[in-house]
């Protein structure tokens, strides 16, 4: 085990490597940098005293360098269009993507799995059509769209939840909820489906299993058949999902977050790379590396433990 | 059974947002009209806060490089010029009560208030006007926002606490109204020996100004919310909040202001206009504004130095058309460069050139273009009239580009159209002047000053960005910025416009009118464009 863990942590540091020099390189030798952003009427002058200011005059793999410096000891620099710590600028919007990306992974799975569950025992069934046609639509359907669409719905049409924002820490939790409902629904979109397939065919293999037929001549109920021993074994291959899936929450916040005015790390990102704040785009790049290699970490090690096959290949 | 999961699912979603409903912020719409009207005549109410949507994190400090639209809107509450646009647009007493230039133009003097206080309770004098200029605008190292405005001041004097003259290396008649332009003042004794771009105590969390309202929160990319100043020179606001929502998607911010959350916007969606005229809480106004969109034909170009080549250009196009479908209707034919809002100045009477497609050739075949070989492309000394057009994706830029390729291909040019982010076009048509034709815009302080994007001087560097260089221009503009009478200014630039329709520097297309929406409830905001609503926000009231 011991072994396995220093494997994947030397893999995971040239990974993160590997990624700042990209993003570095990438954002950096993008056309137009910070002083192209300022007002088209900005002088010359104007736009070189920003340049030096910035440091941005230096070659951009000496700066690579000085950043990575910097990086090891802990410091991400400071953002180019504010000039507040990288860290500070992260830490005041991690937390509201921490809250929309777990509540949508726990809706995500509690729901999919339910769904999964209804279509494989009702399979070829009206359940299941219903099931699978909402599926590819969840994952069809631009979420922008999507968004917009409950937006009319809700909030202009029905005036029943506020279009944008989040609800305030210490506000109840019935309004919480309001806030969180449309971008939890939409950024379920492109995990749901997914959790639901997946947990579809994983109980469709499992349902065919001698123990379950086993377990229906010894006079089991069905519900006892199917929610203790057929999902608990149908669930192994679904717990693997889940790391593949909070890449893709992370990637899908970018956009729910700037429809309903999340103020999150998918905006942040954004609003980085719209405004050349290269320090801002590495500094949250590296985070969602390090989160994304740690939570497949972690899946990796729930799944060797409750599957005692991957183990012993491990 | 196995019915029952979904069932409850639906049920359960059903129940919240019933709940939700009963709960909810339900606003009910006010009454477009006689509702409105009453309240109006009541008077203005003290109380109430109104919602104004920004798309971006702002800065506040008006002069910091990276503080861009969503800034200005905020700074120009927080703090004060010394000028602001009045309601005419001519420049209004703010900060500064009166002022006066010298007989030579070389020094403006300005007068200050001596009732006016900062957020914290210091008093404002003369020693906060000069340490922003002296210390920060004119400091070319700093590369402050909008120094370039500036360039013809050489520095500010502080006469005595209340009075400050302004030295100048030019004459400059337009100082006046650029000190109303996002010139905002910072205070002295919060800025001074500091580093004013990098002390984040102040830009971004709790900045001093002597606004009509003062910071209360701000939650980084939710909003900003600014609170009544209760010493604000004129009296305290009747609002007791402003508002600024971070809400980054044009989209969402229409479908907040039908839901009745936002009560001043700007919407560039024409489509979303009808939608936004029906809804009965909202009014949508449309007002000239001083921006005028041109296209630039690079002049190191030989393509383009005939002016009967730029003149075919303008002839081929029907700039009608182009307002009337991608603008539906939001904006009127230019012809120069003072934009119609600056009535004192503007004049029609120029070089009109209408669509005339037959006549774009007729100049272009007396320019030497003619298609001798018949591949209805024209040619001249064996070259074909070949050229890229650049177009950044920003707003309407692109749907004019291409109706504009589609004029300019049938009249037997090979344009070849190009699209650029809005950052690489910066990068490379504006910085680099790599180009050779783009399609873009102005917008400038409320004066006929536009020296800045027409003189020799500015060609390849500065703002003249189609490197125009006309020694005739340049001593028209000269003379115009150096003449403060008036009326004298006013025979000066309507010679300038009558000089720029014939010899078009830039091809002039179209004056943009600005769609401003604003909630029924909201009262006491003058009939002007949206930014300069905003220095009269202490007067704005809510029902």
């Amino acid at each position: 085990m011991l072994h396995f863990i220093l494997n994947r942590l030397w893999q995971s540091i040239i990974l993160i490597f590997i990624v700042t020099i990209i993003t570095f390189f990438l954002i950096n030798l993008a056309p137009g940098g910070p002083s192209s952003l300022m007002r088209m009427d900005a002088s010359e002058e104007e736009r070189q005293a920003l340049i030096t200011r910035m440091g941005l005059d230096k070659p951009v793999i000496v700066r690579y360098g000085e950043w990575v410096k910097d990086a090891l000891q802990g410091d991400l620099g400071v953002s180019l269009s504010s000039g507040q710590p990288v860290i500070q600028r992260v830490a005041e919007r991690f937390p509201n993507t921490l809250r929309l990306a777990s509540i949508t992974l726990i809706f995500s799975v509690i729901v999919g799995i339910v769904l999964g569950i209804i279509a494989a025992i009702r399979r070829n069934k009206m359940s299941d059509y219903v099931v699978n046609f909402f599926s590819v639509i969840g994952l069809s359907v631009p979420s922008f769209w999507l968004a917009i669409m409950l937006i009319l719905l809700f909030s202009v049409t029905l005036q029943w939840l506020p279009s944008s924002g989040v609800a305030s820490e210490n506000s109840a939790l019935f309004e919480q909820f309001k806030y969180l409902f449309m971008p939890v629904i939409i950024l379920s979109t492109s995990t749901l489906p997914t959790i639901v397939r997946f947990t579809r065919s994983s109980m469709l293999e499992v349902i065919t299993q001698n123990y379950i037929r086993t377990a229906r001549a010894k006079g089991a109920r069905e519900f006892i058949v199917i929610y203790w021993h057929a999902l608990r074994n149908a669930l192994i291959p679904v717990v693997s999902i889940i790391g593949v899936l909070i890449p893709r929450l992370l990637g899908g916040a970018v956009i729910v977050e700037s429809v309903f005015g999340w103020p999150g790390m998918g905006r942040l990102i954004v609003e980085a790379a719209q405004g050349r704040d290269y320090n801002l785009v590495m500094g949250v790049t590296v985070i969602v590396t390090v989160i994304v290699i740690l939570s497949n970490f972690v899946v990796d090690m729930i799944y060797s433990k409750i599957d005692p096959r991957v183990k012993n290949v491990s | 059974m196995i019915k029952k999961p979904l069932g409850i699912l639906l049920l359960v979603l059903v129940i919240v947002l019933s709940a939700c409903s009963s709960g909810g912020n339900s606003t009910e719409s006010p009454q477009k009209g006689n509702d409105s009207q009453e309240s109006a005549q009541e008077g203005p109410k003290k109380g109430g806060q109104i919602n104004i949507p920004i798309v971006g994190d702002p800065i506040f400090n008006p002069w910091h490089p990276n503080a861009y639209a969503e800034s200005n809107l905020v700074n120009r509450i927080i703090f004060s010029g010394l000028t602001k646009p009045g309601e005419d647009l001519a420049p209004a007493p703010h900060l500064a009560e009166t002022w006066e230039a010298s007989e030579d133009g070389m020094i403006w003097t300005f007068h200050l208030r001596k009732d006016v206080k900062w957020h914290d309770g210091e008093q404002f004098t003369a020693e906060d006007v000069a340490f922003t200029f002296n210390e920060i605008v004119l400091d070319p190292d700093y590369g402050a926002n909008g120094a370039s405005n500036f360039k013809t001041v050489d520095h500010v004097e502080i006469v005595d606490e209340y009075t400050v003259n302004f030295h100048m290396k030019t004459p400059n008649a337009a100082l006046p109204a650029y000190l109303g332009f996002n010139a905002e003042i910072l205070p002295k004794h919060k800025l001074e020996g500091q580093d004013p771009w990098n002390l984040t105590s102040f830009n971004k969390e709790a900045p001093v100004g002597t606004g009509p309202f003062k910071i209360g929160k701000y939650i980084s990319g939710q909003s900003v919310e600014l609170v009544a100043n209760p010493d604000f020179y004129a009296g305290e606001p009747y609002l007791d909040r402003v508002v600024f929502k971070i809400v980054p998607d044009a989209n969402t911010q229409i479908a907040q202001a039908l839901s009745g959350e936002l009560d001043l916007f700007v919407v560039d969606d024409k489509a979303a206009i009808k939608r936004l005229e029906n809804a009965k809480n909202l009014n949508v106004v449309a007002n000239d504004t001083t921006k005028y969109f041109w296209i630039s034909l690079n002049q190191e170009n030989d393509l383009f130095t005939d002016v009967k080549v730029r003149q075919a250009f303008l002839h081929a196009i029907d700039r009608q058309a182009i307002i009337d479908t991608v603008l539906k209707g939001y904006g009127k034919i230019a012809d120069a460069a003072i934009t119609p809002n600056q009535s004192f100045y503007y004049t029609d009477q120029v070089t009109r050139y209408d669509y005339d497609p037959e006549k774009a050739k007729q100049l272009l075949a007396e320019a030497g273009w003619i298609d001798s070989d018949g591949d209805g492309i024209l040619d001249k000394d064996g070259k074909k009239f070949s050229f890229l057009f650049e177009v950044a994706q920003q707003g309407d830029l692109e749907p004019v580009a291409q109706m504009v390729h589609q004029y300019l291909k049938s009249i037997g040019l090979d344009v070849q159209l190009k699209t650029l982010e809005w950052n690489t076009m910066i990068q490379k048509n504006v910085i680099q002047r790599d180009y050779e034709m783009i399609l873009n815009w102005w917008t400038y302080p409320t004066d006929p000053d536009v020296f800045a994007q027409y003189y020799s001087g500015n060609a390849g560097k500065g703002n003249n960005i189609p490197g125009y260089k006309d020694e005739v221009l340049d001593e028209l503009l000269l003379k115009g910025q150096q003449t403060s009478d008036p009326q004298e200014r006013k025979e000066i630039y309507a010679e300038v416009q009558q000089y720029m329709s014939d010899t078009l520097p830039y091809l002039y297309l179209w004056y943009p009118q600005e769609i401003s929406v604003s909630s029924t409830r909201l009262h006491g905001a003058p009939e002007m464009y949206m930014g300069g609503k905003l220095y009269y926000v202490n007067e704005f009231w809510v029902e």
